[in-house]
């Protein structure tokens, strides 16, 4: 401890007591360890959920090689019968097959229907939140905001199972299916309204909330200074937002964004319910029924446990190898397009 | 207790202050306050008319003032202004902190309607046009009053579309003559050979001084009449200083240029004529040689030698 001590004082003035050094030097040392835990545990939990990941994968993996991304059919296999089949060393009850195409595909388009829909949506609302709304009626209207955030998934589900869906397949798909004509997917049959574009309603729903209050918190953090040269040299107020606010704080936008889709992407109950649960085909329109990784692995995983081999739990493991795969691949992408756009616009190095 | 009572005199005063109009130079009410720290100077009437004479005898009126009152909500800021920016010259505005020679420069272009609870009274004429009443258009008045600030606040965009917005929003030239003219802004203000190989680029990686003078080109590219300055130099070394003050010199030829500066000697070496505030009047209004050599008042006296503010 003394020598630790006299490190930090200089050589020649050692003369300067340094009180309650002890305490300093422990203290020191336990912020120091319960930083050091703070910075590895999430890198941590991230490689060992994927490592655990990949280990369950692994038997599905040699089982269905690269075919688990092109087969469109999702079938165990007979669980009673004593008989199986053995492919790559990996055994599989007799009749077993994985293709994990539709659940990808179905993942991928209700994620982007979310995010196209509600990305703007929230940056529009806190646009208008901060830009022109007045203060107190925008304290309100930020509160119901985060109110829509803090509602379960599964209401969100059960109120679109019940309400939505119903709705929108007798008054608003009809319409919607007319523009068949002119564009191909958007034609009849709507179905029962459950399916794709209900399913990306609803996480359009549920994404809105995180990125308009992120992206809102953003907009009220911009320095006034640029503001106001925008204002002073004769721009409209929309013209300051678009050329000054909007593109200080982009990055943020795009993380927030980013947020939004990898909640979309991940989203379980909600989706389970409305999205009609087709894990066994490609959605032929925008009403088909669909259905995301997550829900089929929450949806099957019960069944899958009675497979005597053990492959059905492993194939749902590689299912969810692959969302955490697509989610990765988006933040990267993401973190590429943040990069691009700083580098010109961002105050990044020399400020004043 | 005698602290009390002085608190209290001075108490009733300041309402006394609220109470009444406009003080005139010659309002008695001034003389009385004489004295105390908090009180505005007197105001010697035949001074002041006379520096006011002075100026209309010296040039075209840009900018005119007409007893021009401002206040934040409950609290006025400026009590009354009377003044005059004379077309082709540079004037000061100074006066101890907090006298409210930035909020009147802000009044000028309208950028303190951004600050809720502002209020004018009074008439702020641009060529005899009011700009709070005659106007349809606040944008092109903005454009008209030019405003260079305290610090660099360059758009977060390239250092060419830091001009070209400007240029596009008031069609000042046609789309496709639009690059060259940004040539031609940042080479008059002596930034094209430092930026030209990096137009694409963000300003922020240009040093203080640079982005300053990306900012007056930006401001003069929209072909403002009046360039009001926030202190432009304050954050500058004193080369860009120099570079800064050269181009403000040179720029009376086609502008009339209001500087507020704390920079007593900035003032004396750039500006043409020197209104000094206190307490949200005008004390004393003169060309700066007049200001400089023969003060007349004693509280621009005690400001120029330092001994206030």
């Amino acid at each position: 401890m003394a020598t630790h001590l006299e490190k930090l004082s200089t050589p020649g003035r050692k003369d300067i007591p340094v009180e309650a050094g002890e305490e300093f030097g422990i203290l020191d040392r336990v912020l120091r360890f319960l930083g050091l835990a703070g910075a590895i545990i999430p890198t941590a939990a991230v490689l060992f959920i994927a490592a655990v990941l990949l280990v369950s994968a692994l038997p599905s993996i040699l089982f269905n090689g690269l075919g688990f991304l092109y087969h469109q059919s999702w079938n165990f296999g007979n669980f009673y019968s004593s008989a199986t089949v053995t492919h790559n060393g990996i055994q599989a009850p007799t009749g077993a097959s994985y293709g994990a195409l539709p659940i990808i595909i179905g993942t991928l388009l209700t994620s982007i229907i979310a995010f196209v829909i509600g990305v703007p949506i929230a940056v529009g609302s806190a646009l208008i939140l901060v830009e022109k709304v007045p203060p107190p009626l925008r304290r309100t209207l930020s509160f119901f905001l985060e109110l829509l955030a803090g509602i379960p998934s599964v209401v969100y589900g059960l109120w679109g199972l019940i309400v939505l869906g119903p709705f929108l397949a007798g008054h608003i798909y009809p319409i919607l299916a007319r523009l068949g004509a002119i564009i191909p997917w958007l034609g009849p049959p709507v179905g029962s309204g459950l399916g794709l574009l209900t399913a990306g309603l609803i996480l359009a729903v549920m994404i809105i909330p995180i990125v308009a209050s992120t992206t809102r918190d953003l907009l009220s953090q911009v320095p006034v200074l640029p503001r106001e040269g925008a204002v002073a040299l004769g721009l409209t107020s929309w013209e300051s937002v678009r050329l000054v606010s909007l593109p200080w704080v982009f990055s943020g936008i795009v993380g927030a964004s980013i947020l939004g889709w990898g909640r979309a992407l991940g989203e379980t109950m909600a989706v389970l319910i409305v999205s009609g649960n087709g894990a066994n085909f490609l959605p032929q329109n925008i009403y088909s029924p669909v259905s995301t990784i997550a829900a089929t692995i929450v949806a099957l995983l019960d069944s899958a446990e009675s497979d005597p081999t053990g492959l059905a739990v492993s194939a749902l493991a590689e299912a969810g190898l692959i969302l955490m795969l697509i989610t990765l691949a988006t933040n990267i992408l993401a973190r590429l397009m943040v990069r691009r756009v700083s580098s010109t616009s961002l105050p990044i190095g020399r400020g004043v | 207790m005698v602290k009390v009572t002085e608190t209290m005199n001075l108490l009733s005063t300041e309402w006394e202050i609220e109470r009444l109009p406009f003080p005139r130079p010659d309002d008695k009410t001034v003389d009385r306050r004489n004295g105390s720290h908090r009180t505005p100077p007197p105001i010697e009437s035949q001074n002041y008319l006379n520096t006011q004479q002075a100026m209309l005898d010296q040039g075209v009126s840009k900018v005119q003032l007409t007893d021009l009152r401002v206040r934040f909500g409950e609290r006025e800021i400026l009590h009354g202004i009377n003044a005059r920016f004379i077309d082709q010259r540079i004037t000061a505005l100074i006066g101890p902190t907090g006298c409210g020679k930035t909020t009147l420069l802000r009044t000028l272009n309208r950028l303190n309607e951004l600050v809720p609870g502002f209020h004018v009274e009074g008439r702020v004429e641009l060529d005899g046009m009011d700009i709070y009443r005659d106007v349809r258009d606040v944008r092109d008045v903005r454009r008209r009053i030019g405003m260079l600030f305290q610090r660099p606040n360059p758009f977060p965009q390239s250092i060419e579309e830091n001009i070209a917005i400007g240029l596009r929003a008031h069609h000042i030239v046609p789309r496709g003559e639009v690059h060259d003219e940004v040539e031609r802004q940042l080479t008059e203000v002596g930034l094209w050979e430092a930026v030209k190989d990096k137009l694409s680029e963000s300003p922020f990686g240009l040093s203080g001084g640079q982005q300053q003078l990306l900012c007056l080109a930006r401001t003069l590219a929209v072909r403002p009449e009046v360039i009001l300055l926030d202190e432009p130099t304050s954050s500058l070394d004193p080369v860009s200083t120099q570079r800064v003050e050269d181009l403000l010199v040179a720029l009376k030829s086609r502008v009339s240029i209001v500087m507020v500066t704390h920079n007593v000697q900035q003032a004396a070496r750039i500006s043409d004529y020197i209104v000094f505030l206190y307490e949200g009047r005008v004390v004393e209004a003169n060309t700066a040689t007049e200001i400089f050599v023969n003060a007349r008042n004693k509280v621009t006296e005690d400001f120029l030698t330092g001994r206030m503010g």
